[in-house]
């Protein structure tokens, strides 16, 4: 059966269609805007199209006899299905050992498909949601219940003005398929969280994804972070202007600032760290991705490029994670004990110093010295805690007010 | 049923590490057999015996027998005199592009600091005019005198006597860092630890707060360029355009986060008994890769 996938504008404003038939995605050209279309399927066929109504391209039935869909749905997030034996008894193999509970993955290799295969760009990027959408579900069947994707960052918006006005028409149709299948998105326990400067979007797909992160928001069996307008370097600042602004407000002391806080201020705050970062298409840098959280992952370099990526590919990496596990492990552990190291120091000298002002040069015996450590330690994480949930509410208020919008619009 | 089958996929995962780890000690062997043999010939048929194994994902090992030095690189013993120097300088010139700076990542326990040492130096005979060194116990910065002894000796073995010339800034965290506002055309060692990575930041974030706490300024003031200003008024470490890791941990462990955005990652399998040829198809691999940043 022959179903229209996706409808998106082509180059020199001539409409494109991609078909899922059996021997996989099978672009379809049309000859002037907007009317008639040749479809390049396997066995050589013709059709023409009638019309375009609201931008969904219609077919005639008896011309193509083999379309079953008369208008164009789009491609969905969530695939179901089943792994095969083979998939299946390697899967329980590498689940025997540590796996991760969050991946990362840099989607690389779009473009370069699309000009392997002779496709446009866009149907480039097509494949490669299409891809992520399997991942997702060889990450379900695997245990993983977290994946961050890269989707498109800050710097990608010096792309040309074709390529970018695609992909953002690529994430509108995105977001709004997913608003679409929210039932089917809360069968599955699927949470989705946009991470990035939303603000560098345009308005109206700030509200759909606003509307796709607040509608998802409950769902607790599985997350999918898509960071989208994202650069690590703007997230951690973001994250020092968050701490700025509570000590603005005077909810947090400059001294309260800290490591723990700064995760805590990022956009990725209600995730773990990832344990596995996978970059596909054979480049070895982090292209501004997850910085500071990546700091002690185990980090993948495959040189399939994403479009091509199989759940062997994925396999192979989460293997790679399981053979450095105990060595990660001891530089995290290394890492947390220096990190709580330097916070009691840090808090020792701000006691010791507000017991100079109070004692007014006469010493303090250490039992006092003790007291006072507690509790101001109790004390800033007090502040901390309520600094955070104001930052929550701020964070979901952006949220809940776009979606408001967007229904009053 | 169930615990049986558990029990039988426990020991199926136990025994592909098996098969993992003696897949590697077979490629290390070969890798250096043939370094020692350095017939092409040789190096094409262990390419093609290894093939079906090596897509199994050792791309960094397909890496090295593809992308590897020359086979006609004469290899550079201790013992050499000043012609080491204007080999290493042509050996520069000839690569497509060398990094201005390069980090060193050392993820192996004990390091050796012989190893190292070489390994700056000859980053420094390449033409490259910034080495870091980095390891995530802090042992290079803990032992930096001893660092910055090794570093001299080898400088003077491998350069011959009048290794004066390439007077070598070296610098750690201990070093004052507020004369060297000018840069530095002198090439610099500097040994990197992981309070150089994140707590810097947070230094940073905590100075942006104060003065906020000041009323100096408002929180709507921070940008990226302020914080990267910021970062570097302290300690001017220029982003790595490179970082060769050495051994087998596939993690940056803490190093420098917010400088590596765009840093590329080659691994090698160990610094210990390193080679320059080694280090040589490195940096060749490097000149090869492609930026396209975000466009």
């Amino acid at each position: 059966m022959n179903e229209a996938l996706y409808v998106f504008p082509g180059q020199r404003g001539r409409p494109s269609v991609l078909f899922q038939s059996r021997g996989g995605l099978v672009p379809c050209r049309s000859r002037e805007p907007g009317l008639q279309l040749t479809v390049k399927s396997i066995s050589g066929c013709k059709c023409n199209a009638i019309s375009s109504k609201n931008g969904t391209l219609m077919w005639e039935p008896d011309a193509f006899p083999f379309v079953k869909a008369k208008t164009c749905t789009d491609m969905s997030w969530i695939k179901e299905g089943e792994l095969s034996l083979l998939e299946k008894i390697s899967a329980n193999i590498l689940k025997a050992g540590p796996m991760p509970k969050h991946v990362a993955f840099i989607m690389d290799g779009n473009r370069r498909f699309a000009r392997k295969k002779n496709m446009e760009r866009q149907e480039g990027h097509m494949q490669g949601f299409n891809k992520l959408a399997e991942t997702l579900r060889w990450c379900k069947h695997l245990n993983i219940p977290e994946v961050t994707v890269y989707a498109f960052s800050i710097e990608n918006f010096k792309r040309t003005e074709d390529e970018v006005d695609g992909l953002m028409e690529l994430a509108r149709q995105k977001f709004e398929r997913l608003l679409e299948e929210h039932e089917n998105l809360e069968k599955h326990g699927v949470c989705i969280r946009v991470l990035g400067d939303l603000n560098m979007l345009p308005l109206d797909l700030q509200q759909l994804i606003a509307k796709a992160v607040f509608t998802t928001r409950n769902h607790n069996k599985c997350f999918v972070n898509v960071c989208f307008a994202y650069t690590s370097r703007y997230e951690i600042t973001n994250a020092v202007r968050e701490m700025a602004w509570g000590v603005e407000q005077g909810l947090i002391k400059g001294s309260d600032v800290s490591e723990a806080l700064l995760s805590e201020c990022l956009y990725s705050n209600n995730s773990p760290n990832p344990d596995l970062l996978i970059r596909t298409s054979g480049e070895v840098r982090l292209s501004d991705f997850l910085l500071w959280q990546t700091s002690h992952s185990c980090l993948v370099f495959q040189s399939v490029l994403w479009p091509e990526y199989s759940f062997w590919n994925l396999c192979e990496a989460i293997l790679q994670y399981q053979l450095n596990h105990k060595s990660i492990q001891k530089a995290r552990d290394l890492h947390r004990e220096h990190q709580a190291l330097q916070q009691l120091e840090a808090d020792r000298a701000c006691v010791a110093e507000l017991l100079q002002h109070h004692s007014n040069g006469k010493p303090v015996d250490s039992q006092r010295r003790q007291e006072a450590l507690l509790h101001y330690t109790s004390c800033r994480e007090e502040r901390v805690r309520d600094f955070l949930k104001a930052l929550k509410h701020k964070r979901d208020s952006f949220f809940s007010d776009l979606c408001s919008e967007s229904l009053l619009a | 049923m169930r615990t049986r089958m558990a029990l039988m996929y426990s020991l199926l995962w136990r025994l592909l590490l098996i098969l993992v780890h003696v897949n590697r000690a077979l490629f290390s062997w070969l890798h250096v057999r043939i370094q020692s043999w350095k017939g092409r010939l040789w190096e094409r048929a262990a390419t093609v015996l290894l093939l079906p194994i090596s897509l199994v994902g050792f791309p960094d090992f397909q890496n090295n027998l593809n992308h590897g030095p020359d086979a006609n690189v004469k290899p550079i013993t201790e013992k050499s005199t000043g012609g080491g120097r204007s080999r290493c300088l042509s050996d520069g010139k000839s690569l497509k592009k060398i990094p201005v700076h390069i980090g060193l990542l050392v993820a192996e326990e004990e390091p050796s600091y012989p190893d190292i040492a070489n390994v700056v130096v000859w980053c420094m005979a390449v033409g490259i005019s910034y080495v870091s060194v980095y390891d995530n116990h802090g042992v290079f910065q803990k032992n930096n005198s001893r660092l910055l002894e090794e570093i001299k000796r080898q400088q003077q073995d491998l350069l011959g006597v009048d290794g004066s010339m390439h007077s070598v800034e070296f610098l750690s965290s201990g070093s004052d860092q507020h004369q060297h506002n000018v840069v530095s055309c002198r090439p610099t060692v500097r040994v990197l630890s992981p309070d150089d990575g994140k707590q810097s930041i947070v230094h940073v974030a905590q100075q942006l707060c104060r003065s906020v706490e000041n009323k100096e300024r408002s929180f709507k003031d921070i940008n990226v360029s302020m914080l990267d200003l910021l970062l570097r008024e302290s300690k001017n470490i220029p982003d790595p355009e490179l970082v060769v890791k050495f051994g087998p941990v596939n993690s940056t462990l803490g190093f420098l986060p917010w400088h590596i955005r765009l840093t590329e990652f080659i691994s090698l399998p160990s610094h210990r008994n390193i080679s320059y040829e080694d280090l040589l198809g490195a940096l060749q691999r490097y000149g090869a890769c492609q930026q396209r940043l975000g466009q």
